[in-house]
């Protein structure tokens, strides 16, 4: 069991670290263009302004960074239990975040585009919208306006799903930062524009509250920035500067011209799928299906063990331990697996326990199954005659010889089939290791597909990947209940004979 | 040998054996009749330790367990017991997991430690006696209702019984297969073994048998040599029952 453990470290730990402590980072790289997301040329590398942007800052704090991809819905939550130190993600500095965390000085001033079909003639602006639905991302200052002004709306997890909808007519217009409209949907021939950006804002850094000595160094990082021209530069190259901007220059500030710090091209937004690298995305999706396998083989060898303690403690325990048994089985098999997971990851910290995500996932995944092999367990063995007991004990074994020699291989045996099945399931439920950031083979799916729009194809892929992992196993389950089936054939016809 | 001594059992509110006295010597076999319910296996699951006696005592391979005994003593006494008392069960109860050989030689070699070697191969001189030379790597489901009867026989025997138990040895067999094992378990007593047979078949008895026990309720009623038992019976109810039997 500790090898795959082991492999499993290997390959989600930063190999080599430095003196310096990392700045470590969080975004959601899925659909996260224009701000940081896996690049479509090469879908084993990530790149974005933002990602630019913070190395220019680590360079400025002389720190080195390091990317901790990331969940959008749970970002701030990842922060406070310490996943990373800094969120840059295309941030906005709402009141209800302020409670919880601290914010650096702005770094960006964003407006919201609204967009519509192409051959919208209705809505020209965020008034023509009171009575339909527009889609934008949950929890971002555009669905707080759109709340505000008390327009319908739909939040979805990343633009790409938002503008695929409205494509297909399922919103009427969506709202979105200038970033991700200039990314996603100005390419786009079947969307246009309705009216000029509106409501600015600002996109700032997030820290974990306490965090004053980091805020003042980042603080002092982006003032850098912004004075020596960097972040202009890294802007105009993504095609994201304006005159706004030099409203964040420090006072006081020295004019530069404009063309100064033009670089040398500008970034063109390329939403077409001819520019996806696949044999890299294939390789990244095959390590994805890597981490895939080891975590569904690392729970299912804490189900396969502690299932069994279980299913001995529920049938032969003492009354403590089988209310105990009794218990935990009810709660893992009575709660989604998903509650669990987030539960063990943005919970447990709460009490001083963080396991990192593919540790909770592991151990969130086994912790359940084991509930669901108990009763495998418990079902094989009262499967047991007690003739076969009696038999043992008639021969002078002890208790515990007859369990382990006698009645536990004949359990295991009517077990195998169930339990195979139980792992074909398992395998695929490690998928909801996506919501706590694992980077398996669902998450890869998620973000490669945003990445490049290819959701058929890698769809498709996907799919192929997980059947190859769980057709076999399958099968194997199958031929194990065939050949139980036929056992049991034979003994009942004997039992027959026998009267 | 087996001593019996004023056995009783009582059950919750229910009696099923009562005063029961008797005695079982060595290289002879004792068979056990009664109608149902009688207490007939009761008593011969008392003599290895699957029922607990609550009056009276029992001594067999020179264990001795008596009512009143502690939980902690008498689990000790009735391990000791078992390792002299064997016994065939009425399904045989084979370990389906295991083959011939295997249910054969797995107690001897983890409960009383013997070399493998050795006890596999007394275990194949054993099975040539019961005829199943050939069958030591065949599994329980392979072997007709008779083969797995020998082999059930063979792993009670591996265990060197004092004594040897037997429920109902002959009610999964034909007359022809009940002739033979028979014949089987004649030979067993001439090198040696002491059995009690829990039986319905007085024709089993007249072949077997050197000592009939009659029981009824619970209760001892009459107990004397086989011929005696089966041809003369003294009590009526004895009468009464060997008159209706086969």
């Amino acid at each position: 069991m500790t090898k795959p453990l082991l492999l499993l470290c290997l390959l989600l730990l930063p190999i080599g670290a430095k003196a310096q402590a990392p700045l470590r980072w969080g975004a959601d790289p899925s659909g996260g263009a224009p701000y940081v997301f896996a690049d479509p040329a090469h879908p084993d590398r990530y790149v974005g302004y933002e990602l630019e942007m913070v190395e220019a800052l680590a360079a400025a704090m002389n720190r080195r960074p390091e990317f901790v991809p990331t969940e959008w819905q749970t970002i701030v939550t990842s922060l406070q239990r310490g996943t990373f130190d800094v969120v840059v993600n295309g941030l906005e500095p709402t009141e209800d975040r302020a409670r919880v965390i601290l914010f650096s000085k702005p770094y960006y001033i964003f407006q919201l585009q609204l967009t519509v079909r192409k051959n919208e003639t209705r809505i020209n602006g965020l008034e023509d919208c009171r009575a339909r639905t527009v889609g934008t991302l949950g929890n971002t200052a555009a669905s707080r306006l759109l709340e505000k002004e008390g327009i319908p709306f739909k939040g979805y997890e990343d633009p790409v799903g938002a503008y695929r909808d409205l494509e297909l007519g399922r919103v009427d217009a969506v709202l979105m930062d200038v970033p991700m409209e200039a990314f996603y949907a100005r390419p786009n021939p079947r969307l246009k524009p309705a009216g000029e950006p509106s409501h600015p804002g600002y996109y700032v850094i997030g820290l974990r509250k306490g965090d004053e000595a980091l805020k003042a160094e980042v603080d002092a990082g982006i003032d850098k920035i912004i004075r020596d021209g960097t972040l202009e530069r890294i802007l105009r190259k993504w095609n994201l500067w304006n005159e706004a901007q030099l409203d964040l220059r420090p006072k006081p500030a020295a004019e530069g011209a404009p063309g100064e710090s033009q670089p040398a091209e500008v970034m063109k937004y390329d939403m077409t799928s001819s520019s996806f690298n696949w044999p890299e995305a294939l390789w990244r999706l095959t390590r994805a299906a890597g981490v895939t396998v080891l975590l569904s083989l690392g729970a299912m060898v804490i189900a396969v063990t502690l299932g069994l303690a279980l299913a001995v403690g529920q049938s032969r325990g003492p009354s403590a331990v089988r209310w105990f048994s009794t218990v935990y089985v009810e709660f893992f098999r009575g709660t989604p697996v998903l509650v669990q997971l987030l539960f063990l990851y943005f919970g447990l910290p709460l009490v001083g326990l963080a396991m990192p995500g593919w540790l909770t996932a592991l151990v969130g995944l086994g912790l359940n199954y084991a509930a669901y092999e108990s009763q495998v367990y418990r079902a094989a063995l009262e499967a047991i005659p007690k003739g076969q007991y009696e038999a043992a004990y008639a021969l002078g074994m002890s208790p515990v010889l007859a369990f382990r020699r006698i009645v536990l291989p004949q359990a295991l045996r009517i077990a195998l089939p169930p339990m195979t099945n139980d792992f074909v399931s398992l395998f695929k439920d490690t998928s909801v290791a996506f919501a706590i950031s694992v980077w398996e083979l669902a998450t890869a799916y998620r973000e490669l597909a945003n990445a490049s729009g290819e959701f058929l194809l890698l769809g498709v892929i996907v799919s192929a990947f997980y059947l190859l992992m769980s057709l076999p196993l399958a099968h194997l389950a199958r031929r194990l209940e065939l050949r139980l089936q036929r056992r049991q054939a034979v003994r009942a016809v004997e039992a027959e004979v026998a009267g | 040998m087996i001593r019996i001594e004023g056995l009783g059992k009582v059950a919750g509110e229910t009696r099923i054996l009562r005063g029961l006295s008797l005695e079982v010597t060595p290289r002879t076999v004792l068979g056990i009749i009664g109608p149902s319910g009688s207490g007939k296996t009761t008593l011969l699951r008392c003599m290895n330790g699957f029922e607990r006696i609550t009056e009276g005592s029992l001594e067999a391979g020179g264990v001795r367990l008596e009512a009143g005994l502690n939980e902690k003593e008498y689990q000790r006494r009735v391990k000791e017991l078992r390792r002299q008392v064997g016994m065939v069960f009425q399904h045989f109860y084979l370990f389906p997991h295991l083959s011939v050989m295997g249910n054969i030689s797995e107690a001897p070699v983890h409960v009383l430690k013997r070399p493998r070697a050795e006890v596999e191969q007394e275990a194949r001189q054993l099975l040539e006696t019961v005829g199943l030379g050939k069958s030591a790597g065949r599994y329980p489901e392979s072997l007709s209702g008779g083969e797995q009867q020998r082999v059930a026989i063979v792993r009670a025997l591996a265990m060197r019984p004092e004594v040897l138990l037997f429920d109902e040895p002959t009610s999964a067999l034909d007359p022809r297969r009940s002739n033979e094992l028979a014949g089987t378990l004649r030979g067993l007593v001439e090198r040696g073994q002491t059995m009690v047979i829990v039986t319905h078949s007085m024709k089993f008895l007249e072949d077997v048998a050197d000592r009939v026990l009659y029981m009824e309720a619970g209760e001892l009623v009459e107990l004397g040599d086989t011929a005696q038992i089966l041809n003369d019976p003294q009590d009526p109810r004895t009468r009464d029952f060997v008159s209706h039997a086969d």
